[in-house]
């Protein structure tokens, strides 16, 4: 049981599963993520096939327990309690959805979400990351397993927290 | 267009009703809205009727209009499944004004059901992300309260919003909830109780969401030419608007609002020739606490990223100035998907008629009813006035 997504639907996205291969309008320049057939920047019809770099800043973001996990990804949420999922905005503009790994989802949800004195340290610990939000935090993206269906492993684009240049 | 008049309205008690069949819980509000005339009303004057649902379960996933309108002793009409799916309630209502609206029709049912409790916890979670762009979205791992808990994070960031404030909504509508009989729940909460929950999609936790709920709700929508025939105190339809988004929140620039409900408002307003301020009472859709407060904003009432300062004030609660979700809310009242939208004319019609009991607002004149599908892909808003 889970969204249907079959193996031929999955296999039409896979240049953007595996590549972030999106497009850029010919009429504004706007590079979109996943493909369209109308630009909604401005209207356009004509585009050109564009890579992603995959770098990007996370813009939102949540952490996922069993309870809020579509079925397909219960067992993600049973052997690990609990996913980041971040809306990553990514360097040429368009935003993508996707988990976040390698970050600490206790963490994650023990940072505030904005900078308030009242949750400062009088010590100063910049270097506690877990006192971070994840909102601003740069990433790249990672080719990951995303879910199993139909005896089939689904990989796909996952986000990874990289150091600040 | 020409003027359009509620003038019948009713539901089904809200809840977990393992007894009931889908045609049980819509004969119930059907025969609810029956008892709101103070006559007798023979189906055969309907000549259409709209049924939203957005077949949970999947059980009557095809033609659920026939089912049930011949269930309830309708006659051979013309009869609609209207899907948008939080929003199928409202569309159905929107379908139904319309075709009255048009003067094709004169009498015509406006309905809504879900039947949620039946399902599995599994089978449950898979209906409740079957509304937003499957293929991108939701293989993120997100179900709508993921996407809703997505956009809360990026409120609470850019507007500084302590979680206290998202609690305060879930706290206030447990409070009218308990005043509701045919509330889903009808206890109130402590702020302690809603902040301490458990996580479902951090920064909402089970007291953020609104339940999965059984039941149904009716409208009886007519010319308001004819509304006379039925009720000395028709309920007025004086603006409605509807809109549309793109479905998964990545294509969308703002996430801390959202446009198609903004849009319809504004349309809705502009209908009516009234302004927010003049509203005295509303039902909004709270499917998440975070979008009560993101609708304050997006109908009007709160200008961007000040909704949640109406919380500390008590301006939206029983007794404050403009009292928003009486009933409960889909948080209290519950969130049966497609009856919803309907649910929500049933209390403004209560309202406005001086028969909402113990959560009467003195002296509503104005109110307005606020209705999302999914992520904020579609929506309606209806205003209405008491034709007095």
């Amino acid at each position: 049981m889970g969204a249907y997504i079959s193996v031929p639907v999955w296999e039409r996205t896979i240049a953007q599963r595996y590549g972030l291969k999106g497009q850029r309008c010919l009429g504004c320049g706007a590079v979109l993520f996943p493909p369209k057939v109308v630009c909604p920047e401005c209207g356009g019809h004509s585009f050109e096939a564009a890579s992603l770099s995959g770098r990007g800043r996370i813009y939102s973001f949540t952490v996922i327990a069993g309870g809020g996990a579509p079925p397909e990804f219960e067992w993600q949420a049973n052997a690990v309690g609990s996913y980041v999922v971040g809306l990553v905005e990514l360097e040429e503009g368009p935003r993508i959805i996707a988990q976040i790994v390698g970050v600490d989802p206790r963490a994650a949800m023990a940072a505030p979400l904005f900078e308030d004195s009242a949750f400062e340290d009088s010590g100063g610990s910049s270097g506690d990351k877990g006192k971070r939000s994840l909102i601003g935090l740069p990433v790249k993206a990672v080719i990951r397993k995303v879910y199993e269906q139909e005896g089939v492993i689904r990989y796909g684009y996952k986000f990874k927290v990289v150091s600040e240049v | 267009m020409r003027d359009v008049a509620i003038v019948a309205a009713g539901q089904s008690e809200f809840g977990e009703f393992p007894q009931k069949s889908i045609k049980e819980i819509f004969a119930e509000a059907f025969d609810d809205m029956k008892s709101s005339l103070a006559g007798a009303l023979d189906p055969s004057v309907i000549e259409a009727a709209y049924v939203g649902t957005l077949g949970v379960g999947g059980f009557q996933l095809g033609q659920p209009g026939p089912l049930l309108a011949k269930h309830v002793g309708l006659g051979n009409i013309p009869v609609t499944r209207v899907e948008n799916a939080c929003a199928s309630g409202g569309f159905a209502l929107l379908s139904a004004v319309l075709a009255v609206g048009s003067g094709q029709y004169d009498v015509v049912l406006a309905a809504g059901v879900e039947k949620m409790r039946d399902t599995s916890a599994m089978q449950g979670r898979y209906w409740l992300g079957v509304s937003g762009d499957t293929e991108y979205e939701r293989l993120a791992g997100l179900t709508f309260a993921g996407i809703y808990a997505v956009m809360a994070s990026r409120y609470m960031h850019d507007y500084h919003v302590p979680k206290k404030y998202l609690s305060m909504v879930a706290v206030k509508n447990h409070s009218h909830g308990a005043l509701n009989p045919k509330a889903h729940f009808q206890r109130k909460i402590t702020l302690e109780q809603a902040m301490g929950a458990a996580n479902v999609a951090y920064p909402l936790n089970l007291f953020d969401c609104s339940p999965t709920s059984d039941g149904a709700a009716a409208v009886l929508v007519t010319s308001l030419e004819r509304a006379r025939e039925f009720t000395p105190s028709p309920v007025k339809v004086l603006g409605f608007g509807a809109g549309t988004d793109y479905l998964a929140i990545h294509e969308r620039r703002s996430i801390t609002g959202l446009e198609a409900a903004r849009i319809a408002a504004t349309k809705a307003f502009a209908m009516a020739g009234i302004s927010p301020s003049d509203i005295d009472v509303a039902e909004v859709h709270d499917c998440f606490t975070i979008a009560e407060i993101m609708a304050y904003e997006d109908i009007g009432f709160a200008g961007r990223g000040e909704g949640w300062k109406l919380l500390e004030a008590g301006e939206t609660t029983l007794g404050g100035r403009m009292p928003v979700n009486p009933s409960g809310g889909l948080k209290a009242k519950g969130h049966p998907l497609g009856a919803t939208g309907i649910a929500q004319a049933v209390e403004i019609f209560n309202q406005l008629r001086g028969k909402a009991g113990k959560r009467q607002v003195a002296g509503a004149r104005f109110g307005l009813t606020h209705n999302v599908g999914g992520s904020g892909g579609a929506a309606t808003v209806f205003i209405f006035g008491i034709d007095a």
